[in-house]
């Protein structure tokens, strides 16, 4: 069975069609790209999968349950990292923990050991204010992968930070997600980001949004930072980016005007 | 009144030191020659005052010079008088503060907790805080005597509906991005409302706590003005009639210096409570 099994999605907002007919299966441990063009849903997408927003028809399946709200068993990262300022990085890292009311000396521990898995060892006194952009994103990672969840939603973590600590950030979430292979589903912009993490790529187009074309990605794994280089992956590249430009364009186009 | 009022705006200052260390050499400077000028400012200010009323009003009965009034505080301090005036003040001050800021605070809550509740009281809270209720004051002393409790219910008037404004307008901004976090994982309404409301509400009610201090001293001040027996606003006029300036001007100098005092004290408590507004 399918970890997450997803048939005919429609949403809309108002007249807006956001999402039409989305059908999307995804293995346990597969971990999927979406990219787009602005405005093309992926967001609305995510959102509907965590349980924040509701779909106007259709079913979203996790494990053969259907989603409805929120819940332990998803990890949203969050674009913009979303800390509590007044919290240290330990007590952010826990917040899922607290609500769902186990912050117990196992949860604690387990938290300490993401921590230091996502490189904040040693910081797990400090306060978002005193961390940099890629820190703060790391703590955001921690956070979600602390309750444990069966898939992780990301939506485009890693859009702001400068394009080294992104290369840097994509090597150590591949790193990450080797130690316990979570379902993924992650949102960018950046196509070559996409190749680079992903098994499979989903390429939504707008108005309305809806999935255009998928992509297997057959590069071998582990990956590392060279792969960008080699003609397999810029041939990869450069396909996926030939199927949304003209979208991407008009999408351009449309904001500009 | 214009003395607290200054004494406040000099108070905000010191608010910069703990993030002195981590400043450049350059600005620490900058900041040694900001503080230079203000010394300097407030020495030649000392000065020439205390050359205006020796030589050019030369009037005991209009103006007392600083010296004149650092002795009067000298012995207004011996005779025991001046604790006298001051532990009244401030019992006033306290209890009116005290009062206003729970009830405040917990206004804001029910305000924030339920639209009703704001429909209901949102057009006293603002018309209220509006109007300058110390023009009450001696409508309260007539009701309640001129003892402390006349006091306290001037400063509560006054104090009261900045913290009850301030909370609620806390508790209502709370970030949208973040109450989505929360809820991303499963937070109950209870859940956003303790973990996430309530401590970003916190600056906000800080910010109402403190504009209390400086209108809660004027409440004081000014309802003491219009009757009473003992208090530092009861010094000030006993000495106005009296034609003894340098014991008026006592009184207003301690009273600057409180608030000065529990204006910096508050910064300094800002600092501590909520680090994450310094920047
Ligand atoms: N709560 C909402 N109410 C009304 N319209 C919405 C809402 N959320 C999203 N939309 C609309 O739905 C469409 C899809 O938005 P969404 O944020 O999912 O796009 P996106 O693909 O994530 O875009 P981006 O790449 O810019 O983040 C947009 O046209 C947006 O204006
Ligand atoms: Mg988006």
């Amino acid at each position: 069975m399918a970890k997450l099994a997803i048939s005919r999605l429609n949403k809309s907002f108002g007249d807006l069609e956001a999402l039409r007919s989305i059908d999307l299966s995804v293995e346990r441990g597969e971990f999927i790209a979406l990219v787009g063009p602005s405005g093309c849903g992926k967001t609305t997408f995510l959102r509907i999968v965590a349980g924040l927003e509701a779909a106007t028809s259709g079913e979203v399946l996790l494990d053969g349950r259907a989603v409805k709200k929120p819940g332990g068993d998803r990890g949203f990262v969050f674009q913009n990292d979303n800390l509590l300022p007044w919290r240290s990085v330990f007590a952010n890292a826990m917040i899922g923990r607290e609500i769902s009311g186990q912050a117990g000396a196992a949860e604690r521990q387990h938290t300490m050991k993401l921590l230091k898995l996502v490189g904040l060892e040693g910081f797990e006194h400090y306060y978002p204010r005193q961390l940099s952009g890629g820190m703060r994103q790391r703590v955001n990672l921690a956070r979600a992968l602390a309750i444990d969840p069966e898939i992780l939603l990301m939506d485009e973590p890693f859009s702001a930070l400068d394009a080294q600590t992104r290369e840097i950030m994509q090597t150590e979430l591949l790193r990450i997600w080797e130690e316990g292979r979570k379902t993924v589903l992650f949102v960018t912009h950046q196509i070559d980001e996409a190749v680079f993490l992903s098994d499979r790529v989903l390429v939504f187009a707008r108005r309305p949004g809806r999935v255009q074309a998928e992509l297997k990605i057959p590069l071998p794994r582990p990956r590392a930072l060279t792969l960008k280089r080699t003609p397999e992956f810029v041939a990869l590249v450069d396909r996926i980016w030939r199927m949304i430009e003209d979208d991407v364009r008009a999408a351009a186009l449309y904001e500009n005007a | 009144m214009s003395a607290t009022s200054e004494g406040i705006k000099t108070a905000t200052a010191p608010q910069a030191e703990p993030a002195l260390p981590r400043l450049s050499p350059r600005l620490v400077a900058a900041l040694r020659r900001h503080y230079l000028a203000a010394f300097v400012s407030v020495a030649g200010g000392l000065a020439f005052w205390e050359l205006i009323s020796r030589y050019v009003v030369a009037n005991a009965l209009f103006l007392a010079a600083p010296s004149q009034i650092a002795i009067a505080i000298y012995k207004l301090a011996r005779s025991g008088q001046l604790w006298h005036h001051i532990s009244v003040s401030s019992a006033e001050f306290a209890l009116g503060y005290v009062i206003a800021c729970v009830l405040g605070i917990a206004l804001g809550l029910a305000m924030a907790s339920s639209a009703t509740v704001k429909q209901a009281l949102q057009p006293w809270v603002s018309g209220l805080y509006a109007t300058p209720t110390i023009a009450l004051a001696p409508l309260f002393i007539l009701w309640f005597g001129i003892g402390i409790w006349s006091k306290v219910i001037v400063v509560i008037t006054l104090v009261l509906f900045p913290v009850t404004i301030n909370t609620e307008a806390g508790l209502r901004t709370t970030s949208e991005r973040l109450i989505e976090m929360l809820r991303s994982f499963g937070a109950t309404r209870w859940q956003i409302f303790v973990k996430l409301s309530l401590p970003s509400a916190v600056p906000f009610i800080l910010a109402g706590l403190k504009l209390g201090i400086g209108r809660g001293l004027i409440g004081v001040v000014v309802a003491e003005l219009f009757g009473s027996r003992a208090g530092l606003g009861n010094l000030i006029s006993q000495s106005a009639d009296a034609f003894n300036m340098p014991d008026l001007f006592a009184g207003v100098v301690v009273l600057a210096f409180a608030g000065i005092v529990l204006t910096a004290g508050f910064g300094w408590l800002e600092g501590r409570l909520v680090p994450w507004t310094r920047d």
